[in-house]
């Protein structure tokens, strides 16, 4: 997990730029990565029209049949998607840094990065490990993410939270988390 | 009165000693979690719904309203003190609340938000009372030609109301109405977009959404800019919880403007209440820009009390709504809906002749839970607000934690937990970029009211579009709806060209 780190290393070697400037030039790219959001939609709407195409219907379906409103959306889909692409295209929208640094990107990716990953070891452990231990993870890498700079504290506090939720939620109010390697002993 | 001796009756229900405990109940546990960082009103109400399946019908619906109005409460709290609104409708409470919070006020501003919740509640559920009936015989004029025309109306007044840019607010819209495809299609039963996955044929559920777009979203977004700019995150607590008598006297007639915005949106069920509140946070900057010193934007507390009160008001006759025409029209009306039917009740114009005494206990408990509400928040206002002084990396583990917790409890598989947070990286997107998230909610929530009565209008006229504009009510919404288009695009042209001189 090196690359973690990356976000950090330009941090405080500016001293006296007048804020807020821009992000640092990516280029053509510059205030144009919103075209994900017509990707994302231009996405979704070939996944409708995938879908359309390879479904069972029942071999006698009258007129709106259950394709029908999905292509209507999967067109209003394409449409939009491509009148964003062009209005990114012909007016992008900069950001500007609001705070004391000079990072590469907007984002802290590497603080985006833990709390995702966090989340994604806690689903994938979450029934294996059960649950005290898979949300301990979850809360520790987060905070991690967000920028607490105390692991230890931080392992042992996880611990606690994850151990009162599951004592309220599935001892108290019956929930049914997963117990995991642990219940398993008992 | 016919209604007034139901009422009394009502209130007979309601008033046991059981009754009432189970109000304080559904009060505090809602407001408890809809104050949790990142769970909603309609989380609370989806986590609490298993509880009260151990009640009797009308005990449970008691402490619903209470968990309900409790859990608004707890989402315009965290809005105003996080500026994480838990649901839509307490979007239009972080502009102005989240401002006063940090500039130090957060408790009167609370407080503000709480007297506003009740004013604009109390007289809803008032409303409720007198036009419930009668909306669910006009409701019976109702088909899917008009139910077609109300969804579209939703749609269109939201994406274009809410965003700045329309073609973002259409994005997101079409987003949620094409996740609303997703399950078993109910006319043929063809599995639509499920890719075989058994998780999805009943649809992905709408807390899964709630949950991603709303809460998880916010984590990813917060995290992104939190370690370089820490001052823009930075709030803090002091100050009395009680509104001083200027306060107090500037407060009340946005209160009162709000409820009046507010009332009738949920009655024509046009997609939550996100739209009242919005028109009642412009109605109140328009005003506010007349005065000789205008306050918004350093936490103007009219900009509050206004989208609290229209929010509340909303709700109030929105319940109504979804008792009479058995419309659910948020994510929270939707949970309760699915409620009813676990106990064999069908919402709608028959319930009034089926239930009686089940419907007129639960409106009188929308008074009883407001005021419960009102008198416990007020004192613990201050309380509430002291969740500022967790320190941030754990108030956000601790968001996620909830988050992970409240979709794997409602779902029980860890399926939804990384649809969860493959639909939270698209809110994340979506945030970073300015893209309106109500829309996606509405789109969401109303997009099956707009498929089925689509088709069912087309199945019953042999394909004949004319249907959907032959009787006078679709004609009347649809003339609305022009009208607010061309009101919709006369402020932009304008704005525009102020822009540029």
């Amino acid at each position: 997990m090196s690359h973690i780190d990356t976000g950090d290393v330009h941090a405080g070697d500016t001293d006296a730029a007048p804020p807020p400037r821009p992000v640092p030039s990516h280029g053509w790219w510059t205030g144009r990565s919103g075209l994900v959001i017509p990707l994302i939609l231009a996405a979704f709407s070939t996944y409708l029209v995938i879908g359309n195409l390879t479904m069972h219907q029942p071999a006698k379906v009258d007129f709106p049949g259950p394709t029908f409103y999905p292509w209507l959306l999967a067109v209003a889909g394409y449409v939009i998607a491509a009148m964003l692409a062009v209005q990114y295209v012909r007016r992008p929208e900069p950001v500007e840094e609001t705070g004391s640094g000079t990072y590469r990107t907007y984002c802290d990716w590497a603080a985006v990065a833990w709390c995702v990953g966090g989340f994604l070891a806690f689903a994938l452990t979450l029934e294996i490990l059960g649950w005290i231990p898979a949300a301990a993870l979850l809360f520790w890498c987060v905070s991690r993410g967000i920028g607490s700079k105390r692991p230890l504290f931080d392992l042992s506090l996880a611990l606690v939270v994850s151990s009162v939720v599951y004592l309220a939620f599935a001892v108290g109010l019956g929930l049914n988390l997963p117990s995991g390697i642990i219940g398993g002993g008992f | 009165m016919d209604q007034l001796g139901l009422l009394a009756q009502g209130f007979a229900g309601a008033l046991t000693p059981m009754n009432m405990l189970w109000v304080v109940v559904g009060c505090v546990l809602g407001t408890a979690v809809g104050v949790l960082p990142g769970l909603g009103s309609s989380m609370a109400v989806a986590l609490l719904l298993p509880m009260t399946f151990a009640l009797d019908p009308t005990a449970a619906f008691i402490m619903f309203s209470g968990v309900y109005f409790g859990g608004l409460f707890g989402d315009s709290t965290m809005a105003i003190l996080m500026n994480t609104p838990g649901q839509g409708s307490a979007i239009a409470s972080t502009f102005e609340g989240h401002k006063m919070a940090k500039m130090g006020r957060a408790p009167q501003a609370l407080a503000t938000a709480a007297i506003g919740a009740f004013t604009g509640g109390m007289i809803a559920s008032i409303v409720v009372v007198f036009l419930a009936p009668k909306l669910a015989d006009l409701s019976a004029n109702f088909g899917p030609a008009e139910f077609f025309a109300l969804a579209l109306f939703a749609f269109v007044a939201t994406s274009s109301i809410v965003a700045d840019s329309v073609l973002k607010g259409l994005m997101s819209l079409i987003l949620g109405l094409g996740v609303a495809v997703v399950g078993i299609d109910s006319f043929t039963g063809s599995e639509r977009f499920t890719m075989g996955v058994p998780q999805m044929f009943d649809g992905i559920s709408i807390v899964t959404v709630t949950v991603a777009v709303l809460a998880l979203g916010e984590v990813f977004h917060v995290a992104a800019r939190i370690r370089r700019d820490p001052e823009a995150h930075e709030i803090t607590v002091s100050g009395r919880p009680f509104l001083t008598r200027e306060e107090f006297q500037e407060a009340a007639p946005a209160w009162l403007r709000g409820t009046a915005i507010g009332l009738p949106f949920g009655v024509i069920t046009v997609g939550g209440s996100e739209v009242p509140t919005f028109m009642a946070f412009d109605l109140e900057r328009r005003l506010d820009r007349r005065r000789p010193d205008p306050q918004f934007g350093s936490g103007a507390i009219r900009g509050l009390a206004g989208p609290e009160a229209a929010g509340n008001a909303t709700t109030g006759t929105a319940m109504g709504a979804l008792l009479a025409l058995g419309l659910p029209v948020s994510a929270t009306a939707a949970i309760m809906l699915a409620a009813f039917q676990q106990y064999g009740l069908q919402p709608g114009p028959l319930l009034f002749d089926r239930a009686p005494e089940l419907v007129w206990s639960l409106l009188a408990s929308f008074f009883l839970a407001m005021v419960v509400l009102l008198v416990l928040n007020l004192p613990f206002a201050p309380l509430w607000a002291k969740l500022l002084l967790i320190p941030k990396p754990y108030l956000y583990a601790g968001i996620m934690l909830f988050c992970g917790l409240g979709v794997y409890a409602t779902s029980g598989s860890t399926f939804d937990l990384f649809m969860l947070l493959g639909i939270a990286l698209i809110g994340f997107a979506m945030r970073r970029h300015d893209v309106p998230l109500a829309p996606l909610m509405i789109g969401m929530v109303l997009g099956p009211l707009a498929e089925t009565s689509m088709r069912d209008a087309l199945l019953k006229s042999d394909g004949d579009y004319s249907v959907f504009v032959q009787g006078w009510i679709p004609q009347v919404i649809y003339i609305v709806l022009l009208i607010v288009l061309a009101f919709v695009v006369r402020s932009k042209v304008r704005s525009r060209t102020s822009l540029d001189t």
